[in-house]
């Protein structure tokens, strides 16, 4: 009994070890977004991100503090904080998905994967299911992951006044670059 | 006889106009406060990691604010766009207040206590499935002399 129990216990936290060997994080992940309009282009930059990817489910999760993106302007960080994000109100933006095709990536040796990531995007309190392309690259032990994708401002009911609606493109274009560590 | 007072109006009309303009361009491009000369609210790493991860009543008195923090250097790193990230200890293994500096510090290590200067974003929870715990972030921040 007592040998089983051992066995048991070698077994969980072999396990464990195993399952903890896949996990990857960072807590400085970048995400950036643009939108050009005819009279300014609007660009901001936020270096705060969360993200953690288990290779062993195909997990995969963002999060972020909207009120840390900061954009060149003063007046345009304040815009986007109080009335089109309305950070007081919705404070995070998150991500949580699935990598396809997770056990094509071998994580112990180089290489650069085009992957497909499928999941829920929620921004400003409303939950979208998104599929983009992402790419994952392995190189002297370090992970790296990066991708390049439009949302619609009007999907997550961030509304625009009318006065304005030349400086906010409709589309935005959202970049990720997050380099990880071995958890 | 008549013109006269026509031209003081156009006159006195491009002049509102052109304050206008004036005022909306600097409005527009004003620049972002200066953290260094801000007034701040001073704590601990270890006290505002507790209290915005539990987000109580006590985080309004940090959050969106300029908080002035003093801690032990957990780590020293750099971030995507090459800016300098110092980890600040908390009570928490693997939690820490994650401030990204707009100057780079020298002759810091990991143990080395520090007093930094910046605005309080909040704080973003881990993942408790793979027992990772959040981080307060800072971000614009100084070194506090």
């Amino acid at each position: 009994m007592k040998k089983k129990v051992l066995m048991l216990l070698f077994l969980f936290t072999a396990f464990r070890w195993e399952a903890q060997g896949q996990i990857f994080y960072t807590k400085n992940g970048n995400l950036s977004f643009f939108s050009k309009t005819i009279l300014e282009n609007i660009d901001a930059s936020n270096n705060q991100v969360i993200s953690v990817i288990n290779f062993q489910s195909g997990s995969i999760q963002f999060s972020l503090l909207n009120n840390a993106f900061h954009f060149p302007k003063a007046k345009m960080e304040e815009d986007f904080n109080e009335n089109y994000i309305e950070s007081d109100k919705y404070p995070r933006s998150a991500f949580k998905g699935t990598i396809s095709d997770i056990s094509n990536i071998d994580i112990t040796k180089d290489g650069t994967y085009q992957v497909n990531v499928k999941g829920d995007l929620a921004i400003h309190g409303v939950t979208k299911n998104i599929s983009v392309p992402a790419t994952i690259i392995i190189k002297d032990g370090n992970l790296s992951a990066a991708s390049v994708f439009h949302v619609l401002v009007k999907d997550y009911n961030i509304s625009v006044p009318s006065i304005v609606t030349n400086k906010i493109g409709e589309s935005i274009e959202i970049k990720i670059s997050c380099t990880y560590e071995k958890k | 006889m008549g013109r006269k007072p026509g031209k003081y109006i156009a006159l006195v009309f491009v002049a509102i106009i052109a304050v206008a303009v004036f005022i909306g361009y600097r409005i527009w491009n004003k620049p972002h406060a200066d953290i260094r000369d801000a007034d701040s609210v001073k704590t601990t790493s270890i006290a505002l990691y507790e209290i915005l991860s539990k987000s109580g009543s006590g985080s309004v008195t940090y959050l969106n604010k300029v908080v002035e923090v003093s801690g032990a250097i957990a780590e020293v790193l750099k971030n995507e766009q090459d800016q300098q990230v110092i980890l600040l200890k908390t009570n928490v293994s693997g939690g820490s207040v994650n401030c990204t500096m707009e100057e780079e510090v020298t002759g810091i290590k990991p143990g080395d206590t520090i007093t930094l200067k910046g605005i309080c974003s909040g704080y973003i929870n881990g993942d408790k499935d793979m027992d990772l715990p959040g981080d307060v972030f800072l971000i614009r921040c100084y070194r506090s002399i």
